[in-house]
């Protein structure tokens, strides 16, 4: 029917028609242009000739002429179907939803048609003519794309009954018209209800379209969906001009009857529209009249339209959540704004203008969520939750486990920085121990992480707690996922590996097998002690063996659960005695690595010195001495001090006074490192050591070593100081017992004996390079050990250097002298002199 | 990761980059991804006179591929706790390629 009113105009009486709107014509002429007219001849049937043009009886209902004058103007001049369509294309939607909507509810007939047809008009007539041309565009592709129907609502199906609802019905056009007419009334009322109860006005419907149509519960939750966003805004407003004076009084006197009539669910379901808009004279009775509808089974469709709704995404209609908010602001506003409008004339001008602005700025806003709002709905949740676990995925395997920061998985991917992080963020209580405040450190860090996750999703709360929740899921999915490093793509060549930050793509794959690492290297064959012990690369080995179980339990001792509130009962007892005892298992590990019980002498040097004689080995020890018991660090002690002139700091190490100081300086690296690492640890322990051991010490020294050599090396002089102070202090603190102080001053005297010839030559170079306050230190050391015959021994010895210092020191600035006269004052003050008395 | 780990401490420390091509850039470090690609700020260009057309450039991206090497700030650095994490690294590596 359409067709040949087409081409009736098509072919004569509106030539305008026919340059405008001739597709087909066009994709003859394109497809064959060598000469159109002709082309055009020959395809012409002549059908044209025979019809009757004059006629135009039947163009009202193509081109939904019913609607007047207004409807020839847009179709005469411009028959751009689909760009009419996409005008209209809102408007269209609602109609077709209403359309469907209604059949089986013909109940909304009941207000007077004219008064529908007034509201109608202002958006009615473009859509018809347009209709035929915009399913055609609209349903193919929604139905190529749509895999499953049912996640989108209805559209598919709401698309293919109306297509042939609308033409068919066409010739008998006027009744069916007057019922969508009618039923705009409905929308109205609806979009009124929505504003006062938002869950009410429209449950009916899809209830009573139920039966006839499957899947009722996307169908109540279109509706909605499709009012609260498609819309356009100047669409609800002229709308609401035209329903101002009839939407709200009209209705009002018609069917308030009815809803009396259902007085008691109109109650229940009332109560939130009184609330909501209290002030609202005319809306609250205008409820009224669709009410009548939800009436008769108003219980049930609470109930119904609740599991609608709460479902029904919230990017949709926020509904559940935010009633007046959003899109549904449209309509909560426009019949107040009716209403103020109808009070406009009672208002001061300034009120009037206020108002009039808040109008404009909602107006704007209701614009922009619109605007914002035209692509929601486009995918569902689901695939929202699909393209969220993507991403999460590849965030995952590119940063690792956000869950795995602050355990073990996260210090081992990423140990320097959070150890140092730790170390910064809060204090050192002992360097030595730099792993132990580490939790504090984590928790900093996972609170900055969700600090900044938080910041970036302003979203509620369980909107968080969703997204966490989903990152959880995804990391145990990529867990559980078997981590495949290569794929091999059936048919082929190569393999196609994969990588990521943590684990890079392996340009190399080599797989060492264990006769390949003997035959690798035959070079190294030839070691020059193999079978010493003392290797160097075995060396070195022993001391990666021995960091390594150390960082295992220092691992231990960070994990070990904190101790239990004084006296209290222990929670952790049985993890506690677990890590103990793994603890302990690693100490005679621990212990082993070091080789400290090697035989003595067996090889030519001690695998423990060996250990010592590198800077590693040297900076392990302070390391090694927080995991030793006494009994084994005393070992080490007395293993140090009988391998005293074969240390690398001591052997080659000797000075001779008054000559330069020739050490090279590698060995004066190696002696402040001795320094820095070995002797506080030594230091520390000879402090907790009974005086027995201390005297047991330092008669090692005397009876086994040759005291010159070690005495004219720093690290010697300030082992021998170190031993001779903790005497003393321990003599002055009361611990030691006339017996062992008796031993010690025995032991003294001999050490003094053999040390009395060295005595001047100790001072490392000459006077004036200054580098002799270690030895006055020890010079003082002795001199308060030693009796006053020793303490005049001991001034003869050295009265030289003194004279020597005290005459350069004159002609030095006077802090420098002032410094050197201080470090001689050590030795001076100690055996109760002072270098002022030389001065003098 | 230990070189990323290693660049994460130097954030908002003052180093010198010096590309591939033989522009060197101190400038403070902002930011490092695994990729060890760098943003530095507050930049400036060791030989200004040479580059001129840096000499305007604020800040700075640059590609981890075309970075040479780093001037580290040697207070910087913890010495030993990187020895350690290079043990670490190393025992890990071990771990896997078994």
């Amino acid at each position: 029917m359409s067709f040949q009113a087409n081409s009736s105009r098509h072919d004569m009486a509106a030539p305008g028609f026919g340059q405008s709107y001739d597709p087909f014509a066009d994709l003859s002429r394109s497809a064959d242009d060598i000469d159109e007219a002709l082309d055009f001849e020959d395809t012409y049937d002549g059908l044209g000739d025979t019809l009757d043009e004059t006629d135009d009886a039947f163009n009202d209902d193509t081109f939904g002429g019913d609607t007047g004058g207004v409807s020839h103007a847009p179709v005469g001049k411009d028959f751009d179907f689909f760009g009419q369509t996409a005008k209209v294309a809102n408007a269209i939607e609602e109609e077709h939803q209403r359309f469907s909507r209604q059949q089986p509810a013909p109940k909304s007939t009941q207000p007077s048609s004219s008064q529908t047809y007034n509201s109608g008009y202002a958006y009615q007539p473009a859509p018809k003519p347009a209709r035929t041309g915009y399913e055609k565009y609209k349903s193919e592709p929604v139905s190529d794309l749509q895999v499953d129907a049912s996640i989108w609502g209805v559209q598919p199906k709401k698309a293919t009954p109306v297509a042939p609802a609308q033409p068919q019905p066409a010739a008998p056009a006027a009744p069916p018209a007057g019922r969508k007419m009618m039923s705009l009334e409905e929308v109205e009322a609806a979009m009124r209800a929505q504003a006062k109860a938002p869950a009410q006005p429209q449950q009916p419907q899809p209830q009573l379209q139920a039966p006839s149509q499957p899947g009722p519960e996307p169908q109540a939750a279109f509706p909605h969906a499709h009012y609260s966003h498609q819309e356009p805004i100047n669409y609800q407003q002229q709308q609401f001009d035209n329903r101002q004076p009839r939407g709200f009084y009209a209705p009002d006197n018609q069917q308030l009857p009815q809803g009396a009539a259902h007085g008691h669910p109109i109650a229940i379901l009332q109560r939130p529209s009184t609330k909501s808009i209290p002030s609202n004279g005319p809306s609250v009775p205008s409820s009224l009249p669709q009410q009548h509808q939800p009436a008769p089974m108003g219980f049930p469709t609470q109930i119904l339209q609740n599991p609608n709704r709460m479902p029904g995404e919230p990017n949709r209609m926020n509904l559940p959540t935010h009633p007046t908010h959003r899109s549904q602001n449209s309509f909560t506003r426009q019949p107040q704004a009716g209403a103020n409008q109808a009070h406009l004339s009672h208002l001061s001008e300034q009120e009037k203008a206020s108002f009039l602005e808040a109008e404009a700025r909602r107006a704007k806003r209701n614009h922009k969520i619109h605007v914002l709002s035209k692509d929601n709905g486009l995918m569902t949740p689901q695939d929202k939750s699909f393209i969220t676990r993507i991403q999460l995925q590849q965030l995952v395997s590119a940063t690792g486990d956000p869950s795995e920061h602050g355990t073990d998985a996260a210090l081992a991917e990423d140990f320097y920085y959070q150890v140092l992080s730790s170390l910064r963020a809060g204090q050192r209580p002992n360097p030595n121990q730099p792993l132990n405040n580490f939790a504090q450190t984590y928790l900093f860090q996972t609170g900055t992480r969700h600090g900044g996750m938080r910041r970036q999703g302003r979203g509620p709360e369980n909107h968080m707690q969703r997204m966490e929740q989903q990152v959880q899921r995804a990391v145990e999915a990529a867990k559980n996922k078997p981590k495949n490093k290569q794929l091999v793509i059936e048919g082929s060549l190569g393999k196609i590996s994969f990588s990521n930050a943590k684990t890079p793509k392996p340009l190399l794959n080599i797989k060492r097998t264990e006769s390949s690492t003997e035959t690798t290297r035959p070079g190294s064959g030839h070691r020059s002690h193999p079978t010493t012990g003392t290797d160097k690369k075995e060396t070195l080995q022993n001391i990666e063996k021995v960091y390594l179980t150390l960082m295992k339990m220092e691992d231990l001792d960070r994990n070990m659960p904190p101790p239990p509130p004084n006296g209290g009962p222990d929670p952790d007892f049985e993890r506690r005695a677990e890590l103990q005892q793994q603890l302990q298992q690693l100490n005679e590990q621990l212990w082993n690595e070091l080789k400290v019980h090697e035989p003595i002498g067996a090889t030519s040097v001690h695998p423990f010195i060996a250990f010592l004689s590198y800077p590693k080995g040297k900076k392990a020890i302070g390391r090694v001495f927080n995991h030793l018991t006494l009994e084994q660090q005393t070992t080490i002690l007395t293993i140090i001090v009988i391998h005293l002139d074969q240390l690398d700091v001591v052997r080659g190490a000797q000075v001779q006074t008054g000559e330069p100081i020739n050490l090279n300086a590698a060995t004066r690296e190696s002696i402040e490192l001795f320094i820095v690492a070995v002797m506080p640890s030594l230091l520390h322990l000879l402090s907790k050591s009974e005086l027995h051991i201390v005297t047991g010490v330092l008669g090692l020294i005397t009876q086994n070593l040759n005291v010159d050599l070690v005495a004219r090396t720093r690290i010697g002089v300030s082992m021998l100081t170190m031993i001779l102070s903790r005497a003393e202090l321990a003599k002055q603190a009361g611990q030691a017992t006339e017996q062992s102080w008796q031993q010690w001053v025995a032991t003294f005297n001999q050490f003094f004996n053999a040390l009395e010839p060295t005595l001047p030559n100790i001072f490392p170079g000459t006077v004036a390079s200054g580098e002799d306050i270690y030895v006055w230190q020890f010079l003082a050391a002795i001199g308060i050990g030693a009796s006053p015959e020793e303490q005049q021994r001991l001034v003869l010895a050295v009265k030289d250097r003194v004279m020597d210092t005290v005459s350069l020191s004159k002609t030095l600035p006077p802090d420098m002298a002032k410094t050197r006269l201080d470090n001689v004052n050590l030795f001076m003050r100690s055996i109760g002199l002072d270098v002022e008395l030389l001065n003098n | 990761m230990l070189f990323f780990s290693f660049f994460k401490t130097l954030i908002d420390h003052e180093v010198t980059v010096e590309l591939k091509n033989d522009i060197q850039i101190r400038g403070t470090l902002k930011s490092v991804d695994q990729y060890l690609n760098i943003k530095l700020d507050d930049i400036q260009v060791v030989e200004e006179i040479k580059y001129p057309h840096l000499s305007s450039v604020k800040n700075v991206f640059i590609r981890g591929s075309v970075v040479r090497y780093v001037h580290l700030p040697a207070a910087a650095v913890d010495v030993p706790l990187l020895e350690d994490a290079t043990r670490r690294e190393a025992a890990q590596q071990a771990g896997k390629g078994k």
